[in-house]
């Protein structure tokens, strides 16, 4: 069990969340990027063994959208890591 | 096993959702309302009016049935400013009391909100989940008050009825 941080409601069960995906990288600048760039920021979704961002919707609760860090090795919501994201 | 709990299915209660800031809100309708609560899930009440503080700048009215037609004149959904909306909800949730000295024991099983008193004070009020709907739970006295939508209300009343029998 997963308790996420909701902004207006505090700590609450990850059941009351619906998993909104992982952040993804920002948009490049299409007309900068090479095609293997716009390749790789349309079709890989992040996955790493560690930290990831993601987004959940607190939809049987007060409605919010949260942004959070979670550890896929261990479950933990954890800080954001350091270094850009 | 059993618990000693009563169940109670309520009929028609006045809601009115509201939504928009503090200001704005207060602005269009302050006489009839309650101060609006601070905290986050509280609630306040003034002439058996309720308003409860759910969401970010979004707040619901309740109150008893007979003092629906008085509140609906008085907030004028359909003239209200374009930066609130005011809508009546009251046939949208079908509401029961759980109540009894083992009111939070049957409210553990359908509910994952932490109920003890130093955490859900007698002023919260939360959407949560009620047996997997969503719902909206707070104290009444003796107990706990839950609202599901409404074309959920046999379900849930069948579920009370398992889960304590
Ligand atoms: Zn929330």
């Amino acid at each position: 069990m997963m308790l996420i941080p909701c902004p207006f409601c505090g700590k609450r069960n990850e059941s009351e969340f619906i998993f909104g995906g992982p952040v993804g990288a920002d948009r490049p600048d299409p007309n900068a990027a090479s095609d293997a760039e716009w390749v790789e920021y349309l079709t890989v979704v992040p996955n790493p063994l560690g930290p990831v961002q993601e987004r959940w919707w607190h939809a049987r609760g007060c409605g919010e959208w949260v942004t959070i860090w979670r550890d896929t090795r261990t479950h933990d919501i954890v800080r954001a890591p350091d270094g850009p994201k | 096993m059993s618990y000693d709990v009563q169940i109670d299915r309520l009929g028609r209660v006045a809601v009115f959702d509201l939504k928009g800031t503090a200001d704005a809100v207060g602005a269009w309708v302050k006489d009839i309302l309650p101060a609006f609560p601070v905290r986050p899930n509280t609630r306040t009440e003034k002439n058996g009016v309720a308003l409860c503080y759910i969401g970010r700048n979004h707040w619901l009215l309740r109150a008893a049935r007979d003092a629906e037609e008085r509140l609906e004149q008085r907030l004028k959904p359909t003239n209200c400013p374009a930066d609130i909306s005011i809508v009546r909800v009251s046939d949208t949730l079908t509401f029961f009391h759980v109540t009894g000295p083992d009111a939070a024991d049957v409210m553990a099983i359908a509910c994952p909100l932490d109920l003890h008193e130093t955490v859900f004070p007698p002023d919260a009020v939360t959407y949560s989940e009620f047996f997997g709907l969503k719902a909206l739970v707070t104290r009444c006295e003796g107990g706990f008050e839950c609202a599901v939508e409404q074309s959920f209300g046999d379900m849930v009343a069948d579920y009370l009825a398992r889960a304590t029998a």
